[in-house]
């Protein structure tokens, strides 16, 4: 039977690179029925086709590349796509999503989901038009940096419409924390996914389309829709939005600052003196030239930027986010926001994640600090805080993973085993995936969202803005009146359980729709009734209607993530937070003091979340109840099942 | 009153909506290139161009046209005669700014006819850098202006000013 569904592109791709096949199928749809797009059916796929026994960086490995029903048909914010695979860099479950125009070309091109597995014998790029597809020769571009790859693309092929998704020399050369870059300057940076695709040697992909997208109500969704985006219009939200055009991401460096916050020092505090020099404002009135929105956005919230003069002089680029502010600046104490912007650049160019990338070079620096590195085994470089010159070597040497770059280049916590001795007591990650630019010390619930997140330290699976910001007729209506002035408490570790255990079942969800964290984590505008709302019209899956059955969705999707990573062995014990975090006050700042209280946040959250809280593992009835049969069937033989 | 639709790309985003929203009035689906109003984007360059047919005094498409498929519909506002076209694209040649093109899909040629007097593109606009204007003086003031900034960021005015 055909795929019946609406919103969709209704076919997905199979990509064997050994054998060099593509073969174009039809949609399956149980995965829209169950687990909507995006994240949802990835989990399902790896669940079936990665396990234990897949090494991350072999022919078996499976690379998704996802959209979902939103994408590319007027919601905004929606012009995201995502990628999942298992982690060469945590060994886990991995997903990392980006804006930009190729995940709507992706579905004009006619696919809603391309399966990558294998290793091709040489160099190759994948080209989506029109509902086929075709593996290229990518021998030429080989080497070569992104934004170049993307150009010698459109060039050869004479489409100037092209979109692509592509690698650079650090995700060729398997950087652990190779990413896969959107349109020059968007990102899927976290978890390697970039280095998975160099060791499929898949240089990138292509896509131009020019077929249409229907909705099963054309007349009844864009009303859905325009109701939606009344609610973002509230003169509520005026103030978030304003900020979001005005500064985009950058406006974070002010504002998580003030809290007390904000990784300063290879995190050793979350408060950093020359805040101001690296954002928002000297942003906003010396380097940003251009507002940018990703496809079909309402929002707006990228900017470009251009340095005239000097050292780091550069043509108009895409500007540095909120978390490469952070990774390169008040982490490194580095406060020339001109090198901060080059650092960036040079990343997107070679294919790395700003942030692991970042937070490896201020980890060295702190090892140099207590004398664990010295010029001997740093080739001479000098790691002293905010060293510019350094750092612009260090980058350079981590994507060609020659010299100290070759240690840096496996991440914190695998570098900190090279190095050993107390190296360890100064890599900041969960599960292997380097620390956002959060700190748990500041805001409680953030330290249960690092702990729980499926793909490590990040904020992007659960992180709540609502007592970050203050929302008290949001907490009210979500939790009710009696929770509200504790779960308001950004400093109290009460009801934190139940508050991060919703926004992780939301934000599953939201990365299956697939959409922007914009408009959900804040403003914390859509909830499970826009789903409810906009799903029925768009698709023709009326079932999704029904608030009850979002909600339930949700957790299927969550709980099937979770299942992943107890297969690979991940416990209780792995959901905790480096020393510095968990053990070490806050030392100075609007924060001074600060410490989780994670145990009680995690007892609470795996009560919610039906697990078992010593081990973290799922009871057999919460599967069930979600129609999770096969995992608990796997997980009960494997002893992965609560008692 | 003659109107048209003038951009201005210091507040366009190059989000592209004003695709969607066109080919959703004209073919019921989400497909951009079947849209009547383009955004061309070479990020490279940090140029973002919006593109859409000016409703010319003396429009050298329908000129061009060999089979008299271009013609002022009712409400004075020139459109393709989809039974007449031939798909020849004499038109897209002709016309120098971009904005009449063959539908990727039925092959004739398509253009902004400005939704009847209340384009979509206008209303899907978020940044409100799309007008609807009447062709008097005031009107051609803001075009003339909009035009401008376009030349200066292409970089043609100053090169003829060289």
């Amino acid at each position: 039977m055909t795929f019946p569904y609406k919103g969709y592109a209704g076919k997905y791709l199979e990509v064997d690179l050994t054998k060099g096949k593509t073969i174009v199928k039809d949609m399956v749809k149980e995965w829209a029925r169950l687990y909507l797009g995006g994240t949802g059916i990835s989990s399902k796929i790896l669940w079936e086709r990665t396990g234990p026994e897949t090494e991350p960086l072999s022919p078996e490995n499976v690379l998704v590349v996802g959209t979902g029903p939103f994408t590319g048909v007027m919601f905004s914010p929606s012009g995201r796509m995502m990628f999942a695979s298992k982690s060469p860099l945590t060994g886990i479950w991995a997903e990392s999503h980006s804006g930009g125009f190729f995940g709507p070309e992706m579905k004009y091109a006619g696919f809603d989901l391309i399966v990558i597995s294998g290793r091709s014998p040489r160099p190759v790029y994948l080209f989506l038009r029109d509902g086929e597809a075709e593996l290229r020769d990518a021998q030429h571009l080989w080497g070569r940096e992104t934004d170049v790859t993307t150009r010698m693309i459109r060039e050869e092929l004479r489409d100037p419409s092209i979109e692509t998704a592509v690698i650079g020399p650090a995700g060729e050369r398997q950087v652990l924390y190779g990413s896969v870059i959107i349109d020059f300057y968007r990102a899927a940076g976290r978890t390697g996914l970039g280095a998975v695709m160099g060791s499929k040697n898949l240089k990138g992909i292509a896509a131009s389309g020019s077929l249409p997208l229907e909705a099963y109500d054309m007349e009844k969704y864009l009303e859905a829709n325009r109701q939606e985006m009344e609610k973002l219009r509230d003169p509520l939200w005026a103030e978030s939005l304003g900020s979001l055009r005005k500064y985009g991401t950058t406006d974070l460096v002010a504002i998580i600052n003030e809290i007390g916050r904000l990784p300063t020092k290879n995190h050793w505090t979350g408060f950093y003196e020359h805040a101001d020099d690296i954002g928002p404002e000297i942003i906003a009135e010396r380097y940003r030239i251009a507002q940018e929105a990703c496809h079909g956005c309402s929002i707006g919230c990228k900017y470009i930027y251009r340095v005239r003069d000097g050292r780091f002089a550069s043509a108009p680029a895409g500007g540095p986010e909120y978390e490469t502010l952070m990774a390169f600046g008040s982490n490194c104490l580095n406060n020339n926001i001109e090198s901060i912007m080059y650092l960036g650049k040079r990343c997107d160019q070679l294919g790395m994640d700003t942030i692991s990338c970042g937070k490896s070079i201020g980890f060295a620096m702190e090892l140099w600090e207590k004398g664990i590195l010295d010029a001997s085994m740093t080739g001479g470089l000098e790691l002293t805080w905010g060293n510019i010159d350094t750092m612009v070597e260090l980058v350079e040497q981590i994507a060609k993973r020659e010299g100290l770059g070759e240690v840096l280049s496996l991440g914190t916590r695998r570098a900190a085993e090279k190095f050993g001795g107390d190296a360890w007591r100064y890599a900041i990650h969960v599960k292997g995936l380097e620390a956002s630019g959060q700190d748990p010390r500041a805001h409680q619930s953030v330290g249960l969202t690092y702990a729980t997140n499926v793909r490590g330290a990040d904020h992007l699976r659960s992180l709540s803005s609502l007592e970050e910001l203050g929302y008290p007729e949001i907490v009210i209506e979500r939790f009710g009146k009696e929770k509200a002035d504790k779960i308001l408490d950004i400093m109290s570790p009460d009801y934190k359980g139940e508050l991060i255990w919703d926004m992780e079942n939301l934000y599953a969800l939201v990365d299956s729709a697939v959409i922007c964290k914009y408009g959900t984590m804040w403003p914390p505008v859509y909830y499970y009734e826009t789903f409810a709302n906009v799903l029925p019209h768009l698709t023709g899956m009326t079932e999704w209607g029904d608030v009850a059955y979002v909600r339930q969705a949700s957790r299927r999707i969550a709980h099937l993530r979770r299942a992943y990573n107890h297969r690979l062995g991940i416990t209780r014990k792995d959901e905790t937070l480096p020393h510095r975090l968990l053990k070490e006050a806050m030392p100075t700042g609007p924060a001074k003091g600060g410490l989780p209280d994670l145990d009680q946040m995690l007892d609470e959250y795996y009560d919610f979340r039906g697990c078992d809280k010593k081990t973290g593992f799922p009871k057999r009835e919460r599967l069930m109840e979600l129609g999770l049969d096969y995992v608990a069937e796997d997980l009960e033989a494997r002893g992965m099942i609560a008692k | 009153m003659r109107e048209f639709l003038t951009i201005d790309i210091d507040l366009c985003t190059g989000c592209r909506n004003c695709e969607l929203a066109c080919s959703v009035h004209h073919t019921s689906t989400f497909n951009p290139r079947r849209a009547r109003i383009q955004v061309i984007r070479d990020e490279a360059r940090n140029l973002v161009i919006p593109v859409v047919c000016l409703q010319c005094e003396h429009p050298l498409c329908m000129e061009a046209c060999p089979t008299g498929a271009l013609d002022y519909n009712e409400a004075g506002v020139l459109t393709v005669d989809e039974a007449r076209c031939i798909g020849c694209g004499a038109c897209v040649t002709a016309c120098k700014y971009g904005g009449i093109t063959l539908d990727p899909i039925e092959r004739y040629a398509i253009k902004c006819d400005l939704c009847g007097g209340d384009p979509a593109c206008v209303a899907a606009c978020e940044y409100g850098a799309i007008q609807l204007v009447a062709a008097d003086l005031d009107g051609l003031a803001i075009r003339d202006h909009n035009i401008a900034r376009v030349a200066t960021m292409l970089g043609i005015a100053q090169e003829e000013q060289q």
